[in-house]
């Protein structure tokens, strides 16, 4: 049988998806956002159909892959519970702990299958590094530190990024970029027993978001988070280290890539590194669903994966309203 | 010129080797002699180097000089100051200045008394990285400065390091002090407020000390950061550790590394790849702004009272890793000595 996929909300991720959606051996069946222009645009590139509604949509395919802004992850988790459908969900699984697990609750009761698409545990720095950690090579892990810098989302004054230039509502740069960190360093260390951080989420500067995180895992470890929407253009970076009893393992994205080029003209260096087929992040975690749905098997995030995630960077934004460390064990919102 | 004469006060700190071959770079400067608790030690100075060798320290300190570096234990730093200060005008004494309030306090009273100017051993400041970071900061190349990542990780010391009666505490004390002081210099600050999180034989098992670290902190300029102090480099790593900073401002970033400056040596020696440092040395550096400071004399570069006010960040950590909360610091009166 040929899984018919439908995906909802049209903007930067989607088309990632839509790409990865049209490698795999699915229907890509077609698209529905509240701005009719952005599927159009999305089915000329990708292929599929344009739906007028959410719920013409959900009648017309097996998958929904919900893209929307964080805010309508709920509503629409909802809607394709109610049809049975299984769901991709993008990261963050709702802005709130109260909707993660109304949405957890939900799926549950309707038996549907929800995968939260963190997609870090894809990439494959990212696996490869605690594969070493599980392997023993590193002995017991101590410390952990990641770091994901990028500029403002959507080039500052795109209108992809008003959802995002609303701090109080989006979540900011914890919600939707620390939460990456958050969940990776979760699966490689297991559960959060504190939470500190200090960031801008809350210092009313236009156009820009930061946090220092400081998480005490159960097991005694320490990890460390510097999430940034304060990098500008061309500034990015992405970083890991795990350090245990007995080894270190590091990446950077600053480090020398296995391909880059510098043409006369352009000016700088351009990494290249192609990521073949698994190696894609994203066709690597849509095609790992579609495994998972076909054999039953787990997927490699689960729903309460998800809303963890989710509650952990709210304990982040509390402390850095607060001014105070969060025990997760006490903590409710 | 005249010659600068200068006493070694124990060589337990390692960077005293560093230091000596320093001082034997520098014109017009004399190793006065050297004194160390262990003859053993002693012995292999005197091999090593061509210094007279005390068994006394008192023997040394008398001898004329005109400055005097400590390299002792950091829980005997106010013991050697104030055996010092009544008779060396200058000295430099290694990080951090004392284990607690008390002794550094006490340091910075006798140096007062006695007109002994106190320099705090700071060599990081003096790496080329650090100084051109300072002059990109000064000229507002960031705009408005938001926050500051850094590290001081490093390799677990071992010996007195982690004896806590000698050192005062283990990864936390050894590596919260240089960085901290950077932050100071850099923006004229003070540290106003620490969390910590601080794991013991995290790294280690069976260390019996702490050897993991993570601070969070706040300035008072209103720029926040972390520092992780961690010894989580192993044994066979490419560089002893480092100090980075990934400071972030409104108009742009700028990562300093301060000991990247480095060839990659492989070596049958060594059997492994490692990390050789090139251009101008930091310990070599601060030396030299030591004896310009003895010749000159003028204030220290580095002060008692920085040695002090990073030290107190570093006891903040701890009390708040014991408490599981935020330690404020009170704004000290600055007490330096032209004041």
């Amino acid at each position: 049988m040929m899984w018919k996929v439908g995906i909802v909300g049209a903007g930067n991720i989607a088309q990632i998806h839509g790409q990865c959606w049209s490698d795999l051996p699915v229907r890509l069946q077609g698209w529905f956002d509240v701005v009719p222009a952005a599927a159009l645009r999305a089915a000329q590139t990708w292929g599929g159909a344009i739906f007028d509604s959410l719920e013409d949509l959900l009648a017309d395919c097996d998958i929904v892959d919900i893209c929307t802004s964080v805010q309508h992850h709920r509503d629409v988790v909802w809607a394709a519970a109610d049809r049975g459908k299984a769901i991709v969900c993008e990261k963050p699984l709702a802005r709130t702990v109260a909707d993660c697990e109304e949405i957890v609750a939900y799926c549950k009761n309707a038996e549907v299958r929800l995968f939260v698409a963190h997609v870090v545990r894809f990439f494959p720095q990212f696996v490869a590094a605690r594969e070493t950690l599980l392997s023993g090579q590193l002995g017991k892990p101590a410390t952990i530190r990641t770091v994901r810098a990028f500029g403002f989302p959507g080039g500052g004054h795109h209108e992809a990024a008003q959802p995002y230039g609303d701090l109080p509502r989006s979540g900011g740069v914890v919600l939707d970029v620390a939460i990456h960190d958050i969940d990776y360093q979760r699966w490689c260390l297991g559960e959060v027993e504190r939470v500190f951080a200090r960031g801008l989420w809350d210092a009313g500067i236009p156009q820009t978001d930061h946090a220092l995180i400081v998480l005490r895992f159960a097991s005694g470890a320490i990890g460390h988070i510097e999430a940034s929407w304060a990098h500008k253009q061309g500034l990015s970076r992405t970083h890991l280290e795990i350090a245990g009893t007995q080894g270190i393992v590091e990446w950077d994205s600053r480090d020398k890539d296995p391909l880059e080029m510098a043409t006369v003209g352009t000016g700088g260096v351009r990494k290249l590194t192609p990521y073949p087929g698994q190696d894609h992040p994203w066709h690597a975690e849509l095609s790992h669903f579609v495994q998972c749905l076909e054999s039953g098997e787990p997927f490699r995030v689960s729903p309460v994966d998800g809303l963890m995630a989710v509650k952990i960077a709210e304990a982040a934004l509390h402390s850095i309203r607060t001014g105070r460390p969060v025990h997760m064990a006490k903590f409710r919102r | 010129m005249t010659t600068v004469r200068i006493g070694l006060c124990s060589l337990a700190h390692d960077h005293a080797f560093s230091y000596l071959k320093c001082l034997q770079r520098i014109p017009d400067v004399e190793v006065a002699g050297v004194w160390d608790a262990e003859p053993g030690v002693l012995e292999r100075v005197a091999r090593q180097f061509d210094v007279s060798i005390h068994t006394d320290l008192k023997s040394l300190l008398i001898r004329d000089l005109d400055g005097v570096i400590i390299c002792s234990t950091n829980a005997h730093h106010r013991q050697h100051v104030e055996m010092a200060a009544p008779h060396v005008p200058c000295i430099l004494c290694e990080k951090p200045i004392a284990t607690t309030e008390s002794d550094g306090l006490a340091m910075l009273e006798i140096c007062q008394r006695t007109d002994a100017r106190l320099q705090i051993a700071f060599p990081v400041r003096f790496a080329p990285a650090i100084v051109e970071a300072k002059r990109i900061l000064d000229q507002g190349d960031l705009g408005v400065v938001y926050s500051a990542a850094c590290t001081n990780q490093g390799s677990m010391p071992g010996g007195w390091f982690v004896n806590a009666a000698l050192s005062g505490g283990g990864a936390v004390m050894d590596h919260t002090v240089h960085v901290i002081d950077l932050l100071r210099w850099f923006w004229d600050t003070e540290v106003t407020e620490v969390y910590a999180e601080i794991g013991q034989s995290l790294l280690h098992p069976g260390l019996g000390i702490d050897d993991t670290g993570l601070l969070s902190f706040q300035l008072a300029n209103g720029i926040y950061g972390t520092l992780d102090t961690s010894w989580s480099r192993p044994p066979g790593y490419r560089i002893w550790g480092n100090v980075t900073l990934d400071i972030v401002g409104a108009e742009g970033v700028l990562a300093v590394d301060a000991f990247g400056q480095a060839l990659t040596l492989t070596s049958e020696d060594t059997g492994r790849t490692h990390m050789q440092p090139w251009g101008a040395s930091p310990d070599l550096g601060l030396i030299q702004d030591f004896v310009d400071m003895i010749r000159s004399g003028r204030e220290p570069s580095i002060s008692g009272y920085d040695g002090m006010q990073a030290l107190r960040v570093a006891l903040a950590a701890y009390q708040s890793a014991r408490t599981n909360l935020p330690v404020s610091l009170p704004p000290c009166p600055r007490k330096r000595k032209e004041d």
